[in-house]
């Protein structure tokens, strides 16, 4: 049967199973409080676009005073209003524009954009399910997602600001209302949003692992899960069991700052407010409650990224993934390690330095999983018949950044180098280009490889090699020269270093690095505009199975319908990886075992 | 099932006594636990306190198991599911033990740098009587603002003044 | 009958897709998960306690705190009397729960009925104990961020002893209250007959999970608190 012949069959019969559904679908039930797991998918990857768009937005605001910090632009003042008197910037606007860039680019879309989107909109489709196991729960999940980000985009319109004492929410700052005006009204609405946050993603994350360990189809055993699904699971278990202990970090922050107690303060004179008659508290307990989670984060934001490039990486290889079982053992390895190396954010914070130098010890044990990985996929695509699709090329993309990122991150992790770095610069350059900006590329190598999928219409691949190698120099244009001055000693969270003689040098630096960050935020732009344009107008899709990929998501119709198979959810007879095996350029996981093959998984 | 009826009605019982197993169990360890609280009330040994104290936490993670393992049913479970709620749970070992160590060293740590902090340990209060809730409370709560005030200007050196109890910070 | 003494002993069966691994449907699975985030919010509260009890020079000795009881009369002083009335209340409770979840899976709706009531009745009778002691430490003077006992050896005593208390039974307490609304809930999905239609009582399962983590949760307040 030719691909049009299955594609026509499918759809005629889809059209008889699902016809009586139709009726029942209104506007609202449809595209609002959809119960369909693609739908949701949708639903969160555009809401988590709003936010990197403003993210961005706000980056392209601070790195303009930090780049330009003696000019002055009136356009400015019309639009952040008495935020940039004068045509600049206020330091209160500026501590505040970065402490909302990391909250909503780390929480906001990195996971809520990242694994909402990829695991509602793979883990029915990849493992061959109808839906999630409860699709009331997942509606609920993105609903307490969306109403988290009214509350903090509302937080941007309070007389007194958003919060401002950075992404972290480190007490005093933000136990004390009078500590800064952002600690006002602004941390209120910011904690709440978070509350919120941390609901959403518990209702997701359980849906996430009930729905891989119960719902897979028949043959579908752990061990034939494309990489993506086992990456998805682990990041929804780190989800579930780290994001309850900022909960209860933040309901403590909530007695403090609302009832009188003591949990983090203690003794202190804090400048403007005077000295403090709290006593006993810990500031460093907040500091150990929030890494708890925050570490953990890092991975929850990394390992979607991660499984969705072995996937990509392996279909435009023409190559089984290399190791499957090592890329599975590092992926558990990580998880487990995530939750052990809380505390090397804390080094500097006056911690018991023996304990300090346990914690060294774990963190780098996570250097062997990421290495494994990373040799995993370079000899995936050693001698492999790639195919540079702008999904590939962002995937290789993100190992590159990945590499370069994680090299850092074994500096960092020593606490005798970490006393001297960090704050620095070099610290923003390591988590931007490897938590960050890696994240982004997998998630973009996600959004392009599955375009087809979701819409049923193919990207623009001009506009998406032109928005890869730009993003791709731009990323490292801006995050490498910041190592160099982190090693010098530039200190981070500062709003003008122009009034320092010893960073004077870097006025230069910092200026270029502005520029291209501006660049790059418009090439997102360009990127973006694609997105919507081929939403509507793109190439339309005409084969059920354009990447010639093994697995099961592209046995649906091309445009899948609640339930996604019309007819029987097909049977799974191998793993997804069987490409280039015994002549065959590729063999789908619905393909029953031959007599005459070769060893199967 | 033919002989169904008689196999479930074996089971049924069985479930019982188990269940009136675990109920008796369960109490019995809290009246040891009980019987170790009170005694421990009268015991001046600092060393005895802490083997009591170990002995009730022992107790405790007992308890804690019998109502996980029966009441819960996670015994009679498949073992995969088993182990997938006992091997996270092991992330508490790590969880509870760093953030104990580090709580110790700053406790250490202001013993050793804040003399205030030390100093408070060593000065014995007298009960006070009837505290007081409401407007007089708030009366206090000025009075130890100033006391407040003055201990911070008076950090390190010794002062005599009780130590001002903590008022809600607005 | 009962669904959970059917392991395979073909494992790659039971992991090979197309059912539950765990023989249990999605629901269960997701509450068992449920409760292990739980445990973490509640162990992050505990572990935090711990962490300032650890940084702290001196504590109150919650013997001198927790020493009466309703009707005493005054000067009458007994530490853990009231305290372990509640424990006792809960476990009760918590036994008749699992009567219950036994009852549901013979199809007893009657044993059902019985056993759901006697377990809320458990439930108010603990958050009624509960009421009664807070308003009882309030009067006392304690509260958030008021602490009148001293510590055990006669040094004055930060808040933080009576903070994580409130907050820390508090927490324990909107857990018992939700759970007892669960289980009023389920009371009348089963008088109303939904289980019978349904078929199995597995609903009641999941409460009955849920009620068991409060009491297992209560376990480790009683003994942190009142006990060490």
């Amino acid at each position: 049967m030719s691909h049009e012949a299955v594609l026509h069959g499918h759809e005629s019969h889809g059209h008889d199973d699902h016809g009586h559904h139709e009726h029942h679908d209104t506007f609202l039930t449809k595209y609002v409080f959809s119960q369909d797991h693609k739908m949701i998918a949708k639903q969160f990857l555009i809401t988590g676009m709003v936010w990197a768009v403003l993210g961005g937005l706000m980056s392209v605001l601070f790195r303009l005073q930090l780049g330009y910090p003696d000019a002055s632009f009136p356009w400015l003042e019309s639009i952040l209003g008495k935020w940039a008197k004068g045509g600049q910037i206020t330091p209160e606007a500026y501590y505040a524009l970065v402490t909302t860039h990391g909250t909503v680019l780390v929480f906001f879309v990195l996971t809520a954009g990242l694994s909402g989107t990829f695991a509602n909109f793979l883990i029915p489709l990849q493992i061959g399910a109808r839906d999630m196991a409860s699709p009331f729960l997942n509606m609920l999940s993105y609903w307490f997602f969306f109403t988290a980000s009214i509350v903090m985009l509302s937080s941007l319109f309070v007389e007194t600001g958003p919060f401002s004492g950075g992404w972290t929410a480190y007490p005093p700052l933000s136990a004390l209302h009078d500590a800064s005006p952002g600690s006002k009204t602004g941390m209120d609405l910011w904690i709440i949003a978070m509350a919120l946050f941390v609901v959403s993603s518990l209702l997701g994350g359980l849906n996430y692992i009930a729905t891989i360990l119960n719902m897979r189809t028949k043959g579908m055993s752990m061990t034939r899960l494309p990489l993506t699904i086992w990456a998805l699971f682990f990041t929804a278990v780190l989800g579930v069991l780290s994001f309850p202990v900022l909960l209860s970090g933040m309901i403590l922050l909530i007695f403090d700052r609302n009832f009188g107690t003591s949990f983090y303060l203690s003794d202190i004179y804090v400048n403007g407010v005077g000295a403090l008659s709290n006593e006993g508290g810990s500031a460093i307990l907040f500091q150990h409650l929030f890494w708890f989670l925050g570490h953990p984060e890092v991975y929850i934001i990394l390992l979607p990224a991660m499984g969705m490039v072995s996937e990509i990486m392996s279909v435009n290889s023409r190559k089984p993934i290399f190791g499957y079982m090592a890329m599975l053992g590092s992926l558990f390895a990580i998880a487990i390690l995530a939750f052990l190396v809380w505390a090397h954010h804390m080094f500097v914070t006056g911690l018991n330095p023996f304990l300090g130098s346990v914690f060294v010890l774990l963190t780098l044990l996570i250097a062997v999983p990421s290495a494994i990985k990373v040799f995993n996929w370079l000899t995936t695509l050693w001698r492999g018949n790639i195919r540079f699709t702008p999904g590939m090329l962002f995937a290789i993309g993100f190992v590159s950044l990945f590499i370069s990122g994680g090299l850092t991150g074994i500096w960092l992790g020593n606490a005798a180098l970490d006393i001297y770095l960090h704050d620095s610069y070099f610290v923003v350059a390591h988590f931007h280009i490897v938590m960050g900006v890696a994240s982004m590329f997998g998630m973009f190598a996600g959004v392009y490889h599955w375009f087809p999928k979701m819409y049923g219409r193919y990207l623009n691949n001009s506009l998406g090699y032109i928005h890869f190698w730009i993003t791709l120099a731009g990323a490292y244009m801006i995050f490498w020269p910041m190592h160099y001055q982190g090693l010098a000693g530039m200190p981070r969270r500062y709003f003008d270093f122009s009034i320092w003689e010893s960073f004077k040098q870097f006025a230069e630096l910092n200026r270029f690095i502005s520029t291209v960050a501006m660049i790059v935020f418009a090439v997102q732009i360009l990127f973006l505009i694609n997105f919507f344009y081929s939403i509507f107008k793109g190439r339309k899709v005409t084969v059920l199975n354009p990447w010639e990929s093994n697995t099961l998501e592209w046995t649906t119709p091309i445009r899948p319908g609640h339930g996604n198979w019309p007819g029987e959810i097909p049977e799974v007879h191998r793993w997804p990886y069987d490409y280039g095996k015994d002549g065959h350029d590729f063999i789908p996981q619905t393909t029953p075992v031959g007599a005459d093959e070769t060893e199967t998984h | 099932m033919s002989h169904s009826h008689t196999d479930h009605e074996a089971h049924n019982a069985e479930a019982i006594a188990e269940i009136k197993k675990v109920t008796i169990i369960l109490s019995v360890f809290t009246i040891i636990e009980l019987i170790l609280g009170f005694w421990m009330m009268s015991m001046t040994s600092v060393g005895l306190k802490l083997a009591i104290k170990g002995a009730i936490v022992i107790l405790m993670m007992a308890k804690a198991f019998y109502i996980v393992a029966y009441f819960m049913h996670l015994k009679h479970e498949v073992k995969n599911l088993i182990m997938t709620i006992v091997v996270p749970l092991l992330l508490f070992v790590w969880f509870i033990g760093a953030f104990l160590w580090d709580g110790n060293s700053f406790r250490n740590l202001r013993n050793d740098y804040d003399s205030y902090f030390k100093e408070q340990a060593t000065i014995k209060v007298e009960k006070k009587e009837g505290e007081e809730h409401g407007a007089a409370k708030h009366e206090a709560t000025d009075a130890k603002h100033e006391a407040t005030d003055a201990k911070h200007e008076t950090i390190g050196t010794s002062h005599e003044t009780a130590k001002p109890a903590v008022e809600p910070y607005y | 009958m009962s669904t959970t003494t059917t392991a395979s002993p073909n494992e790659a069966k039971l992991w090979g897709g197309g059912k539950s691994p765990f023989s249990s449907e999605y629901g269960k699975v997701m509450m068992w998960y449920f409760l292990m985030s739980d445990a973490f919010t509640f162990g992050a509260f505990l572990i935090s306690y711990g962490t300032v009890r650890f940084s702290t020079n001196g504590w109150p000795n919650s013997n001198e705190v927790f020493r009466s009881f309703p009707f005493a009369p005054a000067g009458v002083h007994a530490p853990l009397v009231f305290v372990s009335i509640m424990t006792f209340i809960l476990i009760v409770s918590s036994v008749t729960m699992v009567l219950a979840v036994h009852a549901g899976k013979n199809m007893d709706k009657q044993g059902v009925v019985r056993n759901m009531i006697l377990t809320i009745i458990g439930g108010l009778a603990f958050l009624s104990c509960q009421a009664w002691e807070w308003n009882h430490l309030f009067h006392e003077g304690a509260w958030w961020g008021a602490n009148p006992f001293l510590n055990a050896d006669g040094t004055a005593s930060s808040t933080n002893f009576t903070n994580f208390f409130f907050t820390i039974t508090g927490f324990h307490g909107f857990h018992v209250f939700s759970g007892v609304v669960i289980n009023i809930i389920m009371l009348i999905m089963t008088l109303m007959d939904k289980f019978e239609q349904r078929g199995h009582y597995l609903m009641i399962e999941k409460a009955g999970l849920y009620w068991h983590f409060v009491d297992l949760v209560w376990v480790f307040v009683f003994t942190i608190f009142y006990l060490l």
